[in-house]
């Protein structure tokens, strides 16, 4: 019988790697865009640089969704 | 916005700052119209070719450069708007107000033609070309100051104090000290309060204010201008020099002891200047070290914290001194200075 503090897990796994990325990408971004705009031929490593922060949630994701599926 | 997003832009705008091959490239240039055909191909391309349109040779460059500074300052003062580095960027931007407020009594003082006298103003500042022209309308020094007094321009209230005295011994260097003074003591007193960004800001207001003491303490004692005098025109809040020290340094006989006394301070690379520049007291070399000691500082606080004003301080300085380095090229081109007399002359940081 799974009891209450399964779901609440999986939900703090997911969501501390969400605020993480969040955060990540609003620092990256600014920096970004200031990069983009002095110098517009970075936009594709910038564009890379703002998605490496997305680990972070899949990650969570992931935690979550193994705390769901495999404690029993 | 934050510091992330200006730190960026301003690392960005220091990439495009000319390179060390870039200005010795301009150096070996022949004359001045090679000079300007290569600046063409430089970030001042849309100013030179503005320029061209409307004079040549040195004032073709002179315009650029003043319209590529004023230009910058006014992108970076947008962008930071409603920021906490406005309000320290401003404080570095007053000082082309009092730059230009200095101009403008200078040149109504010898009465020079407003016309020269614009050609020699930099509007990065607070108050911008409407405003300055409308200054340089007025006939007298006199009716300058009254005009800012008019406008409640925060310059006015120091040169009002200060006037009796310019008007009784008619020396200019009375009302340029009192802006110099206004100017750096509202400047540390925006930063007292305790913080990382003000304490960056603090050292160098204070450090510049070094500076400027040592200056006057060398052309004071150059001119034999005795102490009591002497004191009137030195600025306080200085970082490394209090009232005693300062004190101390004009009631020095020669140029050498002061240098030598500044040997037990941050200054003792002034002890490495030729011995005959000292003794036949030619201060423009000593003052040329001390300048060139502050754009190093000054570029140097891109080493400091990322995520502070540093950047916009060292960009600050990084600007200003290839501005600087450009216009000693063109001089040196007018005068026919050979390229390896000119390189000596250029600060490279």
């Amino acid at each position: 019988m799974v009891g209450w503090e399964v779901p609440i897990g999986a939900a703090i796994a997911f969501a501390g790697g969400a605020i993480g990325t969040g955060w990540a990408q609003s620092r990256i971004g600014a920096a970004g865009a200031g990069a983009i705009a002095e110098r517009p031929e970075t936009a594709g490593t910038i564009i890379i640089l703002e998605a490496i922060p997305e680990t972070l949630v899949i990650l969570g994701f992931v935690v979550a969704a193994m705390i769901l599926l495999m404690v029993e | 916005m934050d510091y992330g997003y200006i730190n960026a832009r301003m690392r960005g705008m220091k990439s495009r700052l000319l390179s060390h091959s870039t200005l010795n490239d301009l150096v070996t240039r022949p004359d001045l119209d090679s000079l300007i055909t290569d600046l063409e191909n430089t970030p001042y391309r849309d100013e030179i070719i503005k320029a061209k349109g409307q004079m040549t040779g040195i004032l073709c460059i002179e315009y650029a450069l003043r319209e590529n500074f004023t230009h910058t300052f006014r992108k970076i003062q947008n962008f930071a708007k409603q920021e906490e580095a406005e309000q320290y960027i401003v404080i570095f931007l007053h000082r082309w107000d009092v730059q230009n407020i200095k101009t403008i009594l200078r040149g109504k003082n010898i009465h020079v033609t407003n016309e020269e006298i614009l050609s020699c103003l930099v509007p990065a500042g607070e108050m911008d070309q409407a405003t300055l022209q409308e200054l340089l309308k007025q006939p007298d020094v006199r009716a300058v100051i009254d005009m800012l007094a008019t406008w409640r321009i925060r310059y006015a209230k120091c040169l009002t104090e200060a006037f009796p005295e310019f008007f009784r011994i008619k020396d200019l260097a009375v009302l340029e000290c009192a802006l110099d003074r206004y100017y750096y003591t509202d400047a540390i007193d925006s930063v007292r309060v305790p913080g990382y960004n003000n304490q960056i800001i603090r050292d160098f207001i204070q450090l510049e204010i070094d500076v400027t003491n040592i200056k006057t303490v060398l052309r004071m004692i150059r001119d034999h201008v005795g102490p009591d005098d002497a004191r009137r025109y030195l600025v306080g809040g200085g970082k490394e020099f209090d009232e005693r020290k300062l004190n101390h340094m004009l009631t020095l006989p020669a140029i050498e002891d002061v240098v030598k006394y500044l040997a037990a301070t941050p200054y003792r690379f002034l002890a490495d200047i030729p011995e005959s520049a000292i003794r036949t007291q030619r201060i423009s070399v000593i003052e040329k070290q001390l300048e060139r000691f502050l754009i190093k500082k000054g570029v140097g606080a891109f080493l400091l914290e990322p995520l502070s004003v540093a950047s916009v301080i060292g960009y600050f300085w990084a600007k200003y001194n290839e501005i600087t380095n450009i216009r000693i090229i063109s001089r040196c081109k007018t005068a026919d200075v050979s390229p390896d007399l000119l390189k000596e002359e250029l600060i490279y940081v």
